[in-house]
């Protein structure tokens, strides 16, 4: 498992990734009670390159489920409590002075976002500042301290996690930002009988223990090969025609872009959408067996990939219009030219 | 195994194919519905609108068929082309996968197969294909097992007649407001210009010499000439002369070729005796009869007209039933035809009168045309100018006996009281005879039918004028101061008794149109 993509037929390396992610999905569970989705979404971000954001109330296992997903993978992970007064160095890491063999010399001691995985946790509490330090780390998977890039170690995620409640005070995530995560997945409350599991779990003495994947060494090479997999899925050119147009749907004054977009959107997804959305597709495509995307796989795609990218307007603020409203009617109207 | 690359362009060819055939049968019906009906525009006219009375002229008929020949022949060439671009939009590599994959359920990966394996793509599409490429090549072979193009994508032609009937049903519809919007009612030239043409084409199926195709010809022109309301009301009248002159010539060659050739044939029977029968009437005849023993010499007298011969007498025999017998005559048949000619051409001739009785001409208006006859100045005198403007004062033509009028007689033949009318519908056969006046005695009452006058079809009709009321001495003046006074001198005086046998004093034109009412 996890052997170099070389040795191994193309059909073995469809199996293998599907058993990982499988296995993955079994290993999380058995710390996390529900949330399937989310782990679903964890690790999809995690072979697409990329980040997610948690939108959930606190004490919902966020922060377990990224824990448990880190130690069955075998990768690192720190975890970052965003607070008003963190400084960006508290996280990238400074310059240190040190003494060795009578130089005085700075040293740079990296900061918690020097892992595998890194969990942001409340992200938007921290200062537009703070934030803006970590979007260097997501985007160019490298950080600058005093002219010194030093990069980051792959395989390298962030999630982010955002309380929807409690919002004086807060730092929202710009646009700008909010682009860079792959997903945006929202936890709900779990429901009674998980919930009575959940507890079962925590408050009695038996703990479940995970079983790792991967040897810490060779993770990241593993988890490369895998990223590397999800890239080579092939993706006809009408399916990438309908992602353009979904993209263009979603855009207000775009081609084809139907009359609650015009009505209820700023701005619409940009072309890392559509990234996002081919990416996420591709591995809805592996973990179905197949080697090339489906409409299918797209429209599964969408809505986390493209719902954090839409911009309300205030109309659709004051009419309750979410985004994932008008996703819906863009997948609806789309949908039957396509079949 | 096949390849799938070679399946997927099966069945692109096999859909292009079908895509044109549909295509063409959306045509084909519309096309051959307004070819058909343009070429039955007669025959469905003759069993629609012409048995209602209306009539659809000859030109516009023409036009109304070279339209709908034409339309179908475009909407082929239409259908053909559409058929062509329907071929060529289908024969499409990546569209034939997708069609493929949406029938066999492959979540498109037939049509990324077909994206990174199109034999037309260029190069550079090919490069796009992955290390994966292969798992997907297998799928694909997997999927095409057992797949049979031409069952999968079979002819349904039931769609496309569907739609193609729906054209044809709006090129029929088109068809019929175009003829609603064309008929008309026919005008008695019409009717009479329509019969002359039967007339003429039964002439030239019949004919046996140039003379009579020379004759239809001319028919044909006089109908024509009837029917064109530009000509000139001279011109037509020299047309229908023309014809007229031309049958007199048929009729006389006829005449002359059948006779004493015209044979006919009798039967007699005798109680004894064998024998033959000789006829001679104006035309030679001979008949035949048959006894028991001996011969008889008879005489047949055929006449040319009423076609029957009666059989000799047995001479040998001594008695002689008097043989019946019956001889055929073709000129009797060539006769009656020329009779109908005649007297419709007499009709036609008839009608253009009256219409120009009618019509006298356009007026002129003040200083507008020198060629028609110059301007009507007031207080001029231009109405003998000269110009073809008829003079809208003048009577109504009457046909002299002496001219034209003999023409319409046609040579009785023989003994006149032989003659049998045999009815024809076409026309009077009693030209030539003048009807016995009756006494009218009163007007009838409407609804009233009187005693029959059997002058139907009659082209004249006689009637006697009252004579002038004549007071002789029998006037008297009386006085009566109770009535009103008359502002007019009148005569008080009881009309003198006609006689019915009197001659009648005058004969007029009946106007053709009241021809067929007067009973």
């Amino acid at each position: 498992m996890g052997a170099a993509p070389q040795q191994v037929s193309p059909d073995q390396r469809v199996a293998d990734f599907r058993k990982i992610f499988s296995r993955a999905e079994s290993e999380v569970a058995r710390v996390i009670v529900g949330h399937r989705d989310v782990v679903r979404k964890l690790l999809t971000a995690l072979f697409c390159g990329g980040h997610i954001l948690i939108e959930g109330v606190p004490g919902l296992g966020k922060t377990l489920m990224v824990k448990a997903a880190s130690e069955t993978l075998g990768l690192s992970f720190k975890r970052i409590q965003f607070t008003p007064d963190l400084m960006p160095s508290d996280i990238i890491g400074t310059q240190v002075l040190t003494e060795a063999d009578g130089h005085r010399e700075f040293q740079f001691k990296p900061g918690p976002i020097f892992a595998h995985m890194v969990l942001g946790d409340e992200i938007n509490r921290a200062t537009p500042k703070t934030q803006s330090a970590v979007l260097e780390a997501m985007e160019e998977h490298q950080v600058t301290v005093f002219g010194t890039t030093y990069v980051l170690d792959p395989p390298y995620i962030v999630l982010a996690t955002q309380n929807p409640i409690e919002l004086e005070g807060t730092y929202p995530l710009p646009e700008a930002q909010m682009d860079r995560f792959i997903f945006k997945v929202v936890m709900g409350s779990p429901k009674p009988d998980e919930l009575r599991e959940i507890l079962d779990r925590t408050t009695g003495t038996t703990h479940n223990k995970i079983q790792p994947l991967f040897e810490p060494a060779r993770a990241p090479q593993a988890i490369e090969d895998l990223k590397a997999l999800v890239r080579e899925v092939m993706v006809a050119e009408p399916l990438e025609r309908y992602i353009i147009s979904v993209i263009g749907g979603c855009t207000p004054g775009g081609p084809g872009a139907i009359p609650e977009v015009s009505q209820y959107l700023r701005f619409g997804p940009s072309p890392r959408g559509a990234q996002a959305l081919i990416l996420c597709a591709k591995v809805n495509a592996l973990l179905a067996g197949r080697v090339s995307v489906s409409y299918d796989d797209i429209d599964d795609a969408i809505i986390p990939c493209l719902r954090h990218r839409l911009l309300l307007n205030f109309q659709a603020e004051a009419e309750s219009v979410s985004a994932e409203s008008i996703l819906e009617q863009v997948i609806k109207r789309l949908k039957k030219p396509r079949t | 195994m096949d390849n799938p690359v070679e399946t997927i362009g099966t069945a692109s060819a096999r859909i292009a194919r079908l895509a044109a055939i549909r295509m063409m049968l959306c045509a084909v019906a519309p096309a051959l519905t307004a070819i058909a009906l343009g070429l039955l525009l007669e025959p469905i006219g003759d069993v629609t609108w012409a048995r209602y009375g209306y009539a659809l002229a000859p030109d516009r008929a023409n036009v109304l068929s070279l339209a709908l020949i034409g339309a179908g022949i475009a909407v082929l060439v239409a259908g053909s082309v559409m058929a062509f671009r329907a071929y060529r939009r289908a024969n499409d590599f990546v569209a034939a996968a997708a069609e493929l994959d949406d029938r066999l359920e492959c979540d498109q990966e037939i049509v990324t197969f077909a994206t990174l394996a199109d034999p037309s793509a260029p190069e550079s599409s090919r490069a796009r294909r992955t290390p994966l490429f292969p798992v997907l090549w297998r799928r694909a072979i997997a999927m095409f097992v057992g797949l049979d193009v031409r069952r999968e994508f079979r002819l349904e032609v039931g769609e496309p007649l569907k739609r193609s009937s729906i054209f044809a049903g709006v090129v029929a519809l088109a068809m019929v407001l175009a003829t609603l919007g064309l008929v008309r009612a026919p005008t008695p030239e019409n009717t009479e210009a329509a019969k002359l043409r039967s007339i003429a084409e039964e002439i030239a199926k019949t004919a046996t010499s140039s003379d009579d195709t020379v004759l239809a010809d001319k028919i044909r022109q006089a109908a024509d000439a009837l029917e064109n309301s530009k000509l000139p009301p001279e011109e037509k009248k020299k047309r229908i002369e023309d014809a007229m002159r031309e049958a007199d010539k048929a009729a006389q060659k006829r005449n002359n070729s059948q006779s004493g050739k015209n044979q006919g044939t009798g039967k007699s029977t005798a109680q004894s005796g064998k024998g033959n029968g000789k006829g001679q009437g104006n035309s030679s005849g001979s008949g035949s009869g048959e006894g028991k023993s001996g011969t008889g010499v008879g005489q047949n007298a055929g006449g040319n007209n009423p076609g029957a011969g009666k059989g000799g007498t047995g001479k040998n025999s001594g008695k002689n039933d008097g043989g019946k017998g019956s001889a055929k005559n073709d000129q009797n048949k060539g006769d009656q035809s020329n009779i109908e000619l005649q007297n419709e051409l007499a009709k036609a001739e008839a009608q253009v009168e009256t219409a120009n009785a009618k019509n006298p001409g356009p007026e002129s208006k003040p200083g507008n045309d020198k060629n028609q006859g110059g301007a009507n100045k007031p207080g001029e005198k231009v109405d003998q100018k000269s110009g073809s403007q008829p003079n809208p004062n003048r009577p109504g033509e009457i046909p002299k006996p002496g001219a034209s009028g003999d023409r319409n007689i046609p040579s009785a033949g023989g003994n006149p009281k032989n003659n049998k009318d045999l009815g024809s519908n076409m026309g009077d056969t009693h030209l030539g005879e003048m009807p016995t006046s009756t006494n009218a005695q009163r007007f009838l009452k409407p609804g009233e039918k009187g005693s029959t006058v059997d002058i139907k079809d009659a082209r004249y009709v006689m009637f006697r004028l009252p004579g002038a009321p004549t007071s002789g001495n029998g006037g008297k003046t009386v006085l009566d101061t109770d009535r009103p006074t008359a502002t007019t001198a009148y005569v008080n005086a009881p009309l003198a008794p006609t006689s019915d046998n009197a001659p009648p004093d005058e004969r007029q034109l009946v106007p053709p149109r009241y021809r067929d009412m007067i009973h």
